[in-house]
């Protein structure tokens, strides 16, 4: 009974863990303007985390070691580095666009200017790296997240025709207002958004941190099965609320109030509190872990002590290098850069740094040496090529199409 | 006599060249617009989107479906959005009589907007009976939405 109840919680947090940021505006941004023509790589997205995050969870439970050790370790120093360059700049966009997302959520609750917001909210993310233990942090803020299921209880009450929306996911195509290109661009945004790099290092320094074994492997098999897929459609159903009542009205979204005004137009009030808790919930969990997969990539790079598992005084660069995040996100966001802006360069440029974080992650999940007879089968290196090809794509295509289409404008 | 290849480029040449290329490629890329007229049609069509969506916050705010507090931060977004239209309409440097007037009447029209966004803002403050009334608010940017379609018409006929 324990073990079951324990499944069920793994698996609500990674749904409630899933949504950030990223998928709250680029799938309400892609539902404003193309409606669910583009569902289909949101699938292509879930799928490809889910075998990454299963590859960097099993690395990890078999090894001991989180993926981005083990990368350093069986690649060396110079791959490591090109590894840690490019998820550690993505990361801190991350973080900067998160802690943004907190802020502006506040501020849709409390009217109380976002900018007031964003130095509370780093310091609460700090708090809790600091003082919370890592399983309550986890299952706290990926329990909150799941109030965003409003987002697929407003579908249904917003009536739509069944069939159209069927139509639009089964037989996409580019809407007449927009161009071929910009249609790319955000396909290759929303793939970015649901492939976050950040995703595989926090799954995999979280299984270290919650000491996961080989018998531990079935567990997270199933989180990741079940959870990542469940989450995705929570991805959808934003898009789906927002093609329903902003597409129709010609509203592009460039704002998250604009977000959550289909939720409000079918729930009401209760549903408006729902949204609002689950906004800053998902924003919030996913501000604790970007810093926390800072300080992991960094800690894990430098070789310095880490985990949230020893006491701060005990691994000090750890906690040092997270708080100097934060306040590069706080001196960001002080500037008065849009957050919303932050977070669409952050999935693209997700997306262009992709083959760099999975590419080694493919490579140690075959190596005999870390994993004994838990490499990799056959069907998923298969798989994992196919994704391999279709992530150099999407990065080499990323800049071309930000440029051509004055970044999806 | 041997032939010898030519000496390929230096470097720092084919760099420079390569360079020179790229830049070039960007600036017809991203230079390549119509003129004021494209400017327009993107300030029309983002301003629009603000109008409708302040529109639907008024609505919701009378069937009691939203809270001032959400109502009041998306009226901000929307008109920050108008205002940013505005103010690249305002930076254009028109070539001719026809672009100087379609600045002009851009101007007119983003001036209306934030004038009925004013109004709506003014409304919602006084959203227990005292004037402007929502549906006043209402009003004023369904002028300006009308206002903005004409506009967009004018700019897409060209």
């Amino acid at each position: 009974m324990k073990r079951l109840l324990g499944v069920a919680l793994g698996i609500l947090t990674a749904i409630g863990g899933f949504v950030d940021i990223g998928d709250l505006v680029t799938n309400a941004v892609v539902g404003s303007r193309f409606g669910l023509s583009l569902v289909w790589v949101v699938v292509v997205g879930v799928v490809g985390i889910v075998l990454f995050a299963n590859m960097s969870g099993r690395v990890a439970a078999v090894s001991g070691r989180a993926t981005f050790e083990v990368i350093r370790e069986r690649l060396g120093p110079r791959a490591g580095l090109a590894n840690l360059s490019a998820s550690f700049l993505i990361n801190l966009m991350t973080v900067t666009a998160e802690i943004g997302g907190v802020a502006l959520a506040l501020q849709l609750a409390s009217s109380v200017y976002y900018l007031l917001w964003i130095p509370v909210a780093a310091v609460a993310v700090w708090l809790v790296i600091w003082r919370v233990r890592f399983s309550i942090m986890e299952n706290v803020t990926g329990l909150l997240g799941l109030t965003l299921v409003i987002f697929a209880v407003a579908v249904f009450l917003l009536k739509p025709d069944w069939g159209s929306l069927a139509g639009q996911v089964l037989a996409p195509s580019v809407p007449q207002q927009e161009t071929v290109w910009s249609y790319s661009y955000y396909a290759i945004a929303l793939f970015g958004a649901a492939m976050t790099p950040y995703e595989v290092f926090f799954f995999s320094s979280g299984a270290v941190e919650e000491k996961w074994g080989v018998k531990d492997l079935a567990q997270s098999r199933i989180n990741v099965l079940i959870g990542f897929p469940l989450g995705g459609l929570l991805s959808i159903s934003i898009a789906v609320c927002a093609a329903l009542v902003l597409l129709p009205a010609g509203i592009s979204v460039t704002s998250l109030s604009q977000v959550i005004l289909p939720v409000a137009e079918g729930a009401g009030k209760l549903g408006l509190a729902f949204v609002l808790v689950g906004i800053v919930a998902a924003t919030f969990g996913a501000a604790l872990e970007t810093t926390l997969s800072s300080g992991y990539t960094l800690a894990q790079f430098f070789g310095w002590s880490w985990g949230k598992f020893r006491r701060p005084a005990e691994a000090a660069r750890f906690h040092l290098s997270m708080i100097v995040c934060l306040l590069v996100g706080i001196g960001v966001l002080a500037t008065g850069v849009d957050p919303v802006l932050v977070t669409e360069y952050s999935v693209v440029f997700s997306a262009i740094a992709l083959p760099l974080t999975y590419l080694p992650i493919l490579i140690v999940a075959n190596d005999p040496q870390y994993m004994r007879e838990h490499v990799n089968g056959r069907a998923v290196n298969a798989l994992g090529m196919v994704y391999l090809v279709i992530i150099l794509v999407a990065s080499i295509a990323a800049i071309p199409l930000m440029i051509v289409t004055g970044a999806g404008s | 006599m041997l032939n010898t290849p030519a000496p390929a480029a230096s470097f720092p040449a084919r760099a420079a060249k390569l360079l020179s290329l790229a830049v070039l490629s960007l600036a017809v890329l991203t230079g390549c617009s119509g003129g004021a007229s494209q400017s327009v049609s993107t300030a029309v069509k983002d301003s629009s989107s603000a109008v409708a969506t302040a529109r639907i916050v008024l609505r919701q705010d009378m069937d009691g479906k939203l809270t001032k507090a959400a109502a009041s931060t998306s009226l901000e977004d929307e008109l920050k959005e108008v205002q940013t239209s505005r103010s690249t309409v305002l930076k254009l440097s028109p070539a001719s009589q026809e672009d100087r007037d379609l600045q002009k009447q851009a101007l007119d029209v983003l001036d209306q907007c934030a004038a009925g966004f004013a109004t709506a803002r003014a409304a919602l403050a006084a959203n227990d009976g005292g004037t402007p009334s929502l549906s006043h608010g209402d009003k004023a940017l369904a002028d300006a939405q009308d206002a903005l379609k004409q506009l967009g018409d004018k700019v897409g006929s060209k």
